[in-house]
């Protein structure tokens, strides 16, 4: 065996190897490009929003009923308005549709519809506890799906079918995800803890202790 | 099946070393692509759903393991089988090696094939990284194929 022979596989083996390491270094830094993100506008009257309008700490998500990620924060931010008086919240919707996420407007409409009967967070919560039942459904099931939860939570079926498919349901979505095109986003969720965007923290305690320090 | 024999049979000739090398690069390609996944597959952290993704769905669902393997890490050593053996042929010039290394690609189309239906019809979310791999095995098929069919008309003209 000729040194030439065996560079040629140093360099080969170090090629993998290298491209190995690298892939693991750049993945388990934090994605700091979401703290270049614009400034969400204020807190209007049509958002919803929930927690005190004085509250100290304002969490504006960007968010898509069908993204698990989005569930799993859902169960994050329910702990932190539990923990603390001080949280106000606002959801707005970033579906991510057609694709990765087909019926992620369909839940955006059946939330927003749940909106205009001021049950917004009651169809919100359920489409998030639910999420694994209706997520891989085609539109059609999944729409009778978002019906049967109208109903549990106590929505006008009529008033609601009618707002579903209405361009004032519609165009709030459009509004909200084209917010936050122009803001850069392009994942979900996103947070913004006061106007500002923050990294996904990993976790309930690390979440709580962003929201520590914004209260102070 | 007599061409299937004389397939396996025959030693494979005419064989054209930049199609070896595109091959190599493509399974190199391969290989960072699976390990990616690996990777975010054992990070164990919820990644945020995004854009282009669809991983999220994919690579937490029943079918990212195989009896408790992630199908990204069986990955890594396809990719890497293919990319040591196209090399050590590269290096050795022995048939032989070329020959058994790209039979591994047929295996590897089929598990694609069988992993895109899965994406399009049961869990019903496209991880791109996914669909790359596929994309990537489908090319090395490919050029499996060429090198198999010019060693079949060499052999045939002779």
């Amino acid at each position: 065996m000729n040194i030439k022979r065996i560079i040629f596989w140093i360099v080969f083996l170090a090629v993998l190897g290298l491209i190995a390491w690298g892939l693991i270094v750049a993945l388990n830094k934090p994605l700091h490009n979401q703290l270049r993100l614009g400034t969400p506008s204020e807190v209007k009257t049509i958002d919803n929003a929930r927690g005190p309008i004085t509250a100290p700490v304002t969490i504006i998500e960007y968010s898509d009923f069908q993204c698990p990620a989005c569930a799993m924060y859902y169960t994050l931010v329910e702990q932190l308005i539990a923990s603390s008086p001080n949280i106000r919240v606002v959801y707005r919707n970033f579906p991510l549709y057609p694709l990765p996420h087909p019926n992620s407007m369909i839940a955006a409409q059946a939330a927003e519809s749940a909106a205009k009967q001021g049950k917004f967070w009651e169809m919100h919560d359920m489409l998030f506890s639910k999420q694994s039942a209706w997520s891989d459904l085609p539109k059609e099931k999944a729409l009778d799906m978002f019906k049967s939860y109208a109903t549990t939570i106590g929505l006008n079926i009529v008033q609601y079918s009618a707002d579903f498919d209405s361009p004032t349901v519609k165009a709030k979505i459009d509004a909200d995800r084209t917010e936050g095109e122009t803001l850069g986003i392009n994942s979900t969720p996103t947070f913004f803890i006061n106007g500002k965007a923050i990294v996904n923290p990993q976790g309930y305690d690390a979440f709580k202790k962003i929201i520590d320090e914004a209260t102070r | 099946m007599t061409h299937l024999k004389k397939l396996l049979t025959r030693p494979l000739v005419n064989i054209s070393i930049g199609l070896a090398v595109v091959a190599l690069i493509v399974a190199v390609l391969g290989f960072a692509d699976a390990t990616y996944l690996t990777i975010e597959h054992y990070r164990g952290i919820v990644p945020p759903c995004s854009i282009t993704g669809g991983c999220e769905e994919v690579l937490t669902s029943e079918f990212s393991t195989i009896v408790g393997i992630p199908t990204s890490l069986l990955g890594i050593i396809y990719y890497l089988l293919i990319c040591v053996g196209v090399f050590l042929y590269l290096d050795t010039k022995k048939a032989v090696i070329l020959k058994i290394t790209l039979m591994l690609p047929w295996f590897g189309l089929g598990f694609s094939l069988w992993f895109t239906y899965l994406q399009i019809f049961v869990i019903r979310s496209y991880c791109a990284y996914c669909l790359v791999s596929a994309v990537i095995t489908a090319t090395l098929f490919f050029i499996s194929f060429i090198m198999f069919k010019r060693s079949h008309s060499f052999h045939e003209n002779i």
